[in-house]
């Protein structure tokens, strides 16, 4: 039965940093969008979510719905310096605002019990699935959010909109010379992949029932970029497989710790230097990722 | 159309445009020749709002265009190409023509979901357009390749395709023809001819062949070191004894 148990843990996690995966995929992969500071939305969509639900006593439904604004309005505040700075520098500012709202949640603790965490988070509907099944239940709640991701996102993608973020993306002054608000684009964009981040975040937190400023460190972030850099950009599809990969990885050695003979703070540097390698790897020999960009034909 | 007054736009200590002005009429062709590095690209800079000037001012229609951004501008109906074409390496033909298509539904994400039958109306009357256009410049066995994978010339007569697909009442033309085939090349400026006539917009060319002007231009300013140094009409151009000078002291 553990391993049954352990293979839903990993798919249910696989399926929330898919969601991560797909959001990054959206501000990257379509809209040249380097973002460092990805796990920011998922740490507001967590800390959202969990903290109305726990402290205020709000409805699941309604701290989710809240979870995922709030992370798109961060999206918006994300944007802003777009105007200003050119895309390297603000990637950099980005890694900063992924580190702020990090910081905000380990000190801010009358509001977010600081480095304790968020404990208690109850599980959502529990009353109404048997025990045994509940892992199944939020694993099947997960796969739902997903595909309704994978259509919301690609029907935003295939539409004219996803059309200007791509030429966003490829040429930004042929964009402008043809009277499209630029900034306004991406200021879209970033409230889009805010939402399906803050989404992820909740996820999280209902399932992980416990959460703390530890979750969210920058290290996220480049798990997230490493499931796109190996999935491929520009597609959805390649966020996912992305997911699959590096989790399976990251997930699955953790438990494989022990049987190897080393201490596990060796295992968990071993871990990255594993991925980090993975990723030059495929920037060198593979950049475009496992799955392609799909090349949009008209007929 | 187009009123240019006394425009400056310095870079450090040199003057790029000294007291530049222009006068572009309804409905017409005007040409901007001038040796390499005398201002022109700049002057198109400037007006299109890619560049913010020192000094003077620019009306479109009658209005202030300067200070605005690019996006505006073009907004207005005043649209640019680019000397060096600007093709998304990663969008086919087809998907820059539909980008650059005017008064599309769908550009935002709220519009995008929730008008999909509108949106597929507007992409499917443009789609008809983007193929015509594409016909007209020969590039429509390309349409479903990788505008990154054109050839320069390509590249060029796509960018003159997006420029259609938007309509716009003046556009901008920075070198059109290079690296374009001759054959080509006249039946370019054939069509430019014709949709001056039939749709009556206005022109103003960047252009270094000499044929090129005399053969559609109706009037022809010259920039040498960021002045105006001459204007009228291509044969009194080719007669200037200052012009002349310039351009074979410039080789």
């Amino acid at each position: 039965m553990p391993i049954i148990n352990f293979i839903i843990y990993l798919l249910t996690m696989i399926g929330i940093y898919s969601l991560l995966a797909m959001s990054l995929n959206f501000q990257v992969g379509f809209t040249g969008l380097i973002n460092f500071g990805q796990v920011a939305f998922f740490c507001i969509g967590a800390y959202t979510s969990s903290l109305l639900v726990v402290n205020a006593g709000v409805p699941v439904v309604v701290a989710f719905l809240a979870a995922m604004a709030l992370s798109g309005i961060f999206g918006y505040i994300m944007s802003i310096p777009t105007k200003s700075l050119k895309s390297d520098y603000w990637a950099i500012a980005t890694l900063a605002s992924g580190e702020i709202v990090r910081l905000v949640a380990l000190n801010e603790a009358w509001l977010t019990a600081g480095p304790f965490g968020v404990m208690g988070i109850p599980q959502i509907l529990k009353d109404l699935i048997p025990k045994d099944a509940y892992p199944v239940f939020y694993l099947l709640f997960v796969i739902a959010c997903i595909i309704m991701v994978y259509i919301f996102l690609s029907m935003l993608t295939n539409s004219p909109f996803g059309r200007n973020l791509k030429a966003i993306r490829d040429e930004e002054e042929l964009c402008l010379s043809l009277g499209k608000d630029t900034q306004q684009l991406k200021l879209q964009a970033m409230i889009v992949a805010g939402t399906v981040g803050g989404l992820a975040g909740s996820l999280f937190a209902f399932y992980i029932q416990f959460i703390s400023p530890e979750n969210f460190k920058p290290i996220e972030t480049f798990l997230m970029w490493a499931m796109i850099i190996v999935g491929g950009r520009g597609n959805f599809k390649g966020a996912i497989i992305g997911a699959v990969v590096i989790q399976l990885f990251n997930v699955s050695t953790r438990f494989l710790g022990n049987y190897v003979p080393l201490g596990s703070d060796s295992m968990a540097a071993l871990r990255m230097m594993i991925i980090g390698v993975l990723i030059i790897l495929f920037l060198l020999y593979r950049p475009e990722g496992l799955i392609k960009e799909k090349k949009k034909i008209y007929d | 159309m187009l009123t240019i007054k006394n425009l400056e736009k310095r870079f450090g200590s040199l003057k790029a445009l000294d007291d530049v002005s222009v006068e572009v009429e309804d409905d017409c062709i005007v040409g901007l020749i001038g040796p390499n590095g005398s201002g022109k690209t700049t002057l198109f800079n400037v007006v299109s709002g890619f560049y913010e000037k020192d000094g003077g001012e620019i009306f479109f229609k009658g209005a202030r265009i300067d200070g605005l951004p690019p996006n505006k501008i073009a907004k207005k109906g005043l649209c640019r190409t680019f000397q060096v074409s600007k093709a998304p390496e990663k969008m086919t033909v087809l998907e820059n023509m539909l980008l650059a298509a005017e008064h599309q539904i769908g550009e935002d994400p709220f519009s995008a979901l929730f008008m999909r039958s509108r949106v597929q109306k507007s992409e499917k009357t443009n789609l008809e357009r983007a193929l015509e256009l594409l016909d007209m410049l020969q590039l429509s066995q390309l349409k479903n390749d990788y505008a990154g994978d054109l050839s320069g010339g390509q590249k060029k007569l796509l960018s003159l395709g997006r420029v259609f697909m938007l309509k716009p009442d003046m556009i901008l033309l920075d070198e059109p023809t290079a690296g374009v085939n001759p054959t080509l090349r006249v039946q370019l400026m054939e069509a430019i001819r014709q949709l001056q006539k039939m749709e009556r917009k206005a022109f103003f060319i960047i252009e270094h062949s000499m044929k090129v002007i005399s053969s559609i231009c109706d009037k022809v300013y010259v920039l040498n070191f960021g002045q105006k140094i001459a204007e009228g009409t291509p044969e009194e151009i080719q007669q200037n004894e200052q012009v002349l000078e310039a351009y074979l002291s410039g080789a």
